[in-house]
């Protein structure tokens, strides 16, 4: 069963976001509150429980991702940084991750991607029934785990467009398809460009080189549109946009959507969450998951601040 | 990896100049007379009288070897030459090899070429050569294919020249208002034992003359080529001393691309003493690209002495990847107020070879512009880069505006750089900004394109093309461009299977 429709419009979407949620999800979620305030913390203990099983609805999502214990240190200082994740993504379901800064939120995607600043010190991760830990990051990509990067890096000499034909040639090479020449893949980039509603001289600059902080984050979202992903891990896609770029990016996000694949997103904003509407929220604290609800948990934090989450 | 990194020095106006600099900077502390007399077992800075006394004897034999080759033809050698071999002649009386104990190759050992036999190439050999295919490939429509040394002129494609612009050997100049002013100009003395030996060796002056307020539109080829070589190990060295003089007059303009190469894959021995004057009037431009590839076996000397008047422009792209010992002496002179001189340069080390790129710039005069940008990749662990960057703003020179970056990228453990960027400011009005970095490839860089899916020798090949392109993308002309970035990708990764 699709939790979310594929092309789901973005207009509607903000204006009543609670329309799209099927009742599979509003069932999953009620388990989820009782489950939480048990202090049972994990955002699998939804389908973890006796009341579901695979036999309750036809077709129920596959396990995409599963995170178990999940601690890492700084490689360098060997400071300890994630504490113990846990966090179970679906199938066509979107997570948001929020906490304050500083509590592990970017490190705990990046760690996700295979970045070489952390080491793993326990606990394990399963993606598509595989050991993600096991995987080097260029495999992790290819295999569909996409993250777009709080702070793109500029990587001046290489244009964007051949980062961008480099990149998806090497997908297409492990999926033994053939590999796409400039003009080809200009063809194949041009409608996306659109998606993103990105200026297409951007395609000719070196990447992300001279971008202001919207270029950047819309380049992340072009290469999401273009690489494709079944699990698409934003790490504030939001910050620094304007209203319009915002409205851009999110609804990109969602043109993106399918039953199959799954966005994680993590923002400080209640905004994104009203634009893509998420079917869990986190709240990350000192590199742990303390807390997973819904939306109503993103109101409370607009309004009162963490301060009220802690306490509750 | 070893590196070095001289401070750089750069003194306030009213520095003590002699005495900082003298500890660490010897030569260039004195203006390099070239009349002060040197042994290579010590530096001794006696006065001229002395010189004969001092003469190094395998310089003066070079020296010999070298005039006796010329070609004694029915006719003397015109004003210019003979004023050149003259000159140069005289002051390798007093010119010895240099050592490494001299400033200027304190990190460059010259020895290969100086126990080396060294053997002059004479014209008939080369000419007879010229039926090989050397010049098939066609990149630019104006074109003079100089083979070691002489120019060929089957080989040369000069018709589309505008009126009053001259290009070919000094010997085959007909009119004597540019022969007049080419008199006026060559030579002019300030290079050191390699600058004369090209002075006593060179059979012609080869001359691009270009006229006040002519626009030569489509850039000059000069395909200089080493036809003639040795085996390695056989410690012979054919040399070649071509020699050039690009003479613009004011407000004319041209697009030089000198390209020096050997012709086949072997690598042969030869040795190319190159040396080039250019002379750019007021108001006039030289857009300058030079492209080193020669055999991984040879030695490559080559001088580049530019004077500019004032509110002229001289931009130079270089790209050298060849040679087992390649130098480039690059000295410019700004002699006007509101010139403006751009350098960028990218030497490549794949192999056991030293790329050596000493350059000198001088500005003497108000609202000078100078932007200098060199790096370098040294991709093996015998390869070796030099770069001695000097940049002198003068009591004059106010309001000058000089800016000076090198990089460096050093691919492999025991690969090697000695750096020495140094700017000497005496003016008080000025700005100046200096940088050198040493790296390796930035890892959060190589991360990106892992986490985009492309394994980390691909993200490796292409930063590290990224860090050359830098340069390559400066060469004005775009065939000019695509050729060496071909060439540079080709020498970073031999085995192109995996993209
Ligand atoms: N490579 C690193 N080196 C040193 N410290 C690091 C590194 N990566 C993360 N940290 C530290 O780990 C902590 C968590 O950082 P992280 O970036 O994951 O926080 P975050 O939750 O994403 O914060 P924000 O909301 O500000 O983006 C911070 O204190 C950060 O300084
Ligand atoms: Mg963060």
């Amino acid at each position: 069963m699709a939790l979310f429709t594929p092309n789901l419009s973005f207009k509607t979407a903000t204006f009543n976001s609670s329309l799209f949620i099927l009742p599979a999800t509003r069932h999953q979620r009620l388990r989820l509150n009782r489950c939480s305030r048990s202090l049972k913390l994990r955002a699998s203990v939804a389908v973890e429980s006796p009341s579901t099983s695979a036999t309750e609805h036809v077709g129920s999502p596959e396990l995409l991702l599963e995170v178990k214990d999940l601690s890492a240190v700084i490689s360098e200082s060997k400071q300890p940084i994630l504490k113990g994740v846990n966090l179970t993504v679906r199938e066509g379901e979107v997570h948001a991750v929020m906490g304050k800064n500083g509590s592990g939120k970017s490190t705990f995607v990046k760690v996700l991607v295979g970045h070489p600043d952390y080491e793993i010190t326990g606990g394990s991760v399963t993606y598509k029934g595989q050991d993600l830990l096991e995987m080097e990051p260029e495999e992790r990509a290819v295999a569909g785990l996409f993250m777009s990067f709080q702070s793109p890096v500029e990587i001046p000499g290489v244009s964007n467009i051949d980062f961008l034909n480099m990149a998806y040639n090497s997908r297409r090479r492990k999926l033994g398809q053939p590999e796409l020449g400039p003009i080809e893949f200009y063809g194949y980039i041009a409608p996306k460009l659109e998606l993103v509603n990105m200026k297409v001289d951007l395609l000719n600059r070196n990447v992300n080189e001279g971008f202001s902080g919207g270029e950047k984050k819309r380049n992340e979202i072009l290469q999401l549109a273009v690489l494709g992903a079944d699990l698409a891990m934003l790490d504030e896609i939001d910050s620094g946009l304007d209203v319009d770029a915002l409205c851009d990016v999110a609804k990109a996000v969602n043109g993106l959507r399918t039953s199959k694949n799954s966005v994680l997103m993590i923002t400080h904003y209640l905004r994104l969450l009203e634009f893509i509407t998420p079917t869990y929220i986190h709240i990350m604290e000192n590199g742990r998951i303390v807390k997973t609800g819904d939306i109503s948990i993103a109101k409370v934090l607009e309004k009162e601040g963490y301060k009220a989450i802690s306490d509750a | 990896m070893v590196i070095s990194i001289l401070p750089p020095i750069v003194h306030p106006p009213t520095a003590l100049i002699s005495q900082s600099l003298s500890s660490c900077l010897p030569n260039l502390l004195t203006p390099r007379s070239k009349s002060t007399p040197r042994t290579s077992k010590a530096r001794v800075f006696t006065q001229s009288q002395t010189l004969a006394i001092l003469s190094d004897p395998h310089v003066l034999q070079l020296a010999e070897t070298l005039e006796d080759s010329l070609q004694p033809s029915s006719s003397p050698p015109l004003p210019p030459l003979q004023k050149l071999r003259d000159i140069s002649s005289q002051s390798l009386l007093s010119t010895s090899w240099p050592s490494r104990k001299d400033e200027p190759f304190r990190f460059t050992d010259t020895s290969f070429i100086k126990n080396s036999h060294i053997e002059p190439i004479s014209p008939s050999e080369s000419q007879s050569l010229a039926s090989l295919p050397v010049s098939s490939d066609t990149l630019l429509p104006l074109h003079v294919t100089i083979l070691d040394g002489y120019v060929v002129d089957s080989l040369s494609q000069l018709s589309e020249l505008p009126d009053g612009v001259f290009v070919g050997g000094l010997s085959s100049l007909n009119s004597e208002v540019t022969m007049k002013r080419v008199s006026e100009y060559a030579p002019n003395f300030q290079g050191d034992l390699f600058w004369l030996l090209n002075g006593v060796g060179a059979p012609d002056i080869i001359v691009v003359y270009v006229p006040e307020g002519c626009r030569v539109e489509s850039p000059l080829h000069l395909k200089y080529f080493s036809l003639k070589g040795s085996e390695k190990d056989s410690k012979i060295l054919p040399i070649s001393n071509p020699r050039v003089l690009v003479l613009v007059e004011k407000g004319g303009e041209i697009g030089i691309v000198e390209e020096h190469t050997g012709v086949d894959e072997t690598d042969k021995c030869y040795w190319a003493n190159s040396v080039m004057e250019i002379v750019i009037g007021n108001g006039a431009k030289v857009s300058h690209s030079y492209i080193q590839t020669q055999s991984l076996d040879a030695a490559h000397v080559k001088w580049t002495s530019v004077r500019q008047e004032s509110t002229s422009i001289y931009e130079l792209t270089e790209v050298s990847t060849g040679g087992k010992l390649s130098r480039h002496n690059l000295h410019v002179q700004q002699l006007g107020p509101d010139t403006v001189t751009e350098l960028s340069t990218f030497h490549l080390s794949i192999g056991d070879q030293i790329q050596d790129l000493h350059s000198k710039l001088v500005m003497d005069h108000p609202r000078g512009v100078s932007r200098q940008l060199h790096k370098c990749i040294v991709a093996h662990s015998l390869g070796q880069a030099v770069f001695d960057g000097n940049v002198q703003v003068n009591r004059d020179a106010q309001q000058t505006d000089a800016g000076q970056l090198t990089r460096s990228l050093l691919l492999e453990p025991r690969a090697t750089v000695n750096i020495k960027p140094n700017l000497q400011i005496i003016a008080d009005d000025v700005k100046c900004s200096h940088g050198a970095a040493i790296s390796d490839l930035e890892d959060d860089q190589l991360f990106y394109f892992q986490a985009r899916g492309i394994d980390i020798e691909t993200a490796r090949k292409a930063l590290i093309i990224s860090f050359a392109s830098e340069v390559i993308e400066r060469f004005p002309n775009t065939c000019v461009q695509n050729k060496v970035e071909g060439l540079v990708r080709k020498l970073l990764d031999p085995t192109p299977s995996s993209r």
